[in-house]
């Protein structure tokens, strides 16, 4: 059984007020392709019912349905006819799921390398001489210490597993 | 006229045959794009943007806050203009989230205003549709173009504020415009799956199989897209897909760019056509 968790849902809605001008009326599940092709499976619909009665237990511990599995289409925001902001409200819902653990691998290593090279794919021997055959100019890409020093700030840092851990 | 050229990390890492052709066709308009040292990851609209939106934004607007140029930020990617607009969107939306932004650029030294402007390669060709036009040689006769605008080209329309967010024309415009025709199919707007990659790849894989089998009762007899992570779905996910099969695709997989330049009279060798896993053989004869 799942239990309302009032602090979640004040989060939530504090966050984003217009989570509570929803009615339930199923336009983005309609036009998602995902709920489509997993036969509703995943349904963003039910992601928002579940905010707005504050079961975070369903939504972020059991995941069900699986927020991941949104395709970040954002076809429902558009079609949205209250102008829910589900765009915010689902960054908000997998932020929360990353920070209990509750995350794809492939995201965390794309923080880590983010973390530790400045960007998400570094430069390869191989992409490198690739480069110069087609006549591309080397890039300097963003000094390492200065972007871990950002992330420290907002404390990304912290919340990436070392590698292997 | 001038832009600051914002490449991100997939095509320069990855696909860096796709910056060649898109550097050439702007060399060839007379836009001069500049190269910039010190940009980070955009951060991924798909990625970092869905696990720490705070560190996206302040690593987006670092990003920004490197631009002086007047004209703005040019991008071949349309992650990245996501990102970028959308990292503007949020800062002029609300002076909270500026003065916390800016509260976290200190310790580096930088400081974003919330003022620079950031352009998707194919509006800059859109707006400049006449130049391109000039600009033909080899009109592309018998390309049936299955075009795909992927998601973040057109959504949020709030935040990316360009063409329709479902029934766009600006990319099939331009492809009419060098000589080809734009096929239509009944999936056309829908996603190409890629960012479920990281989290469901069946599903990932069934969303471009959908696609695919659209575009097969279409007529058409090439794809073009505007997106890194949509040419990656489309072209190394096609063979993916086509193994073992007696029927299995083939759809060459042209970037917007590819395509121009090929009409601007490029040759296939030096736009690094070669380096696409589905080889554009018959269409390309007589090039």
């Amino acid at each position: 059984m799942s239990v309302i968790n009032f602090e979640f849902r004040n989060e939530v809605l504090k966050h984003n007020a217009s989570l509570s001008y929803c009615y339930q009326c199923s336009t983005c599940s309609g036009g998602c392709p995902v709920a489509l092709i997993t036969q509703g499976r995943y349904n963003p619909r039910k992601i928002i019912e579940e905010a707005i009665l504050g079961l975070q237990d369903k939504l972020i511990e059991k995941q069900d349905p699986n927020p991941w599995l949104c395709s970040t289409c954002q076809t429902c925001v558009e079609l949205c006819p209250q102008k829910v902001e589900i765009t915010e409200i689902f960054i908000l819902i997998k932020n929360k799921c990353f920070n209990t653990g509750n995350v794809p691998e492939a995201f965390i290593s794309q923080g880590r390398a983010v973390l530790e090279n400045g960007v998400a794919l570094p430069y390869s021997k191989a992409i490198i001489t690739r480069r110069e055959k087609l006549g591309l100019p080397s890039i300097k890409t963003a000094p390492v210490d200065e972007i871990k020093k950002i992330l420290k700030e907002t404390k990304f840092e912290n919340k990436i597993p070392k590698e292997g851990a | 006229m001038s832009y600051d050229l914002f490449l991100g990390c997939v095509i320069p890492a990855r696909l860096p045959f796709l910056e060649a052709s898109s550097r050439k066709i702007f060399e060839k308009l007379g836009i001069k794009l500049n190269d910039v040292d010190g940009f980070s990851c955009c951060p991924d609209p798909t990625g970092i943007e869905l696990i720490d939106h705070k560190t996206w934004l302040a690593l987006g607007a670092r990003n920004l806050s490197l631009s002086n140029n007047n004209g703005g930020i040019i991008s071949f990617c349309s992650g990245c203009v996501e990102t970028l607009k959308g990292v503007n969107y949020y800062i002029n939306k609300d002076p909270e989230v500026k003065n916390d932004v800016n509260k976290i650029l200190k310790s580096v030294g930088k400081k974003y205003e919330g003022k620079t402007e950031v352009k998707h390669f194919a509006q800059v060709l859109y707006e400049n549709l006449d130049k391109v036009r000039e600009n033909v040689e080899h009109p592309l006769i018998g390309f049936k173009v299955a075009v795909h605008y992927g998601c973040h080209y057109l959504r949020p329309s709030e935040i990316i504020n360009w063409d329709d967010p479902f029934e766009p024309t600006t990319i099939d415009e331009i492809v009419r415009a060098i000589g080809a025709d734009s096929i239509d199919y009944e999936l056309k707007m829908e996603c190409c799956g890629n960012p479920l990659d990281k989290s469901d790849k069946e599903i990932s894989l069934q969303m471009i199989d959908n696609k695919f089998k659209s575009i097969q009762k279409s007529g058409a007899n090439c794809v073009s897209l505007v997106c890194p992570a949509c040419y990656q779905q489309f072209d190394f996910n096609q063979r993916e897909l086509s193994k073992g099969k007696e029927n299995g695709y083939n759809f060459p997989v042209f970037y917007l760019s590819e395509l121009v330049a090929l009409a601007f009279g490029f040759k296939p060798e030096e736009l690094g056509l070669n380096f696409h896993r589905v080889r554009p053989k018959e269409l390309l004869e007589g090039f």
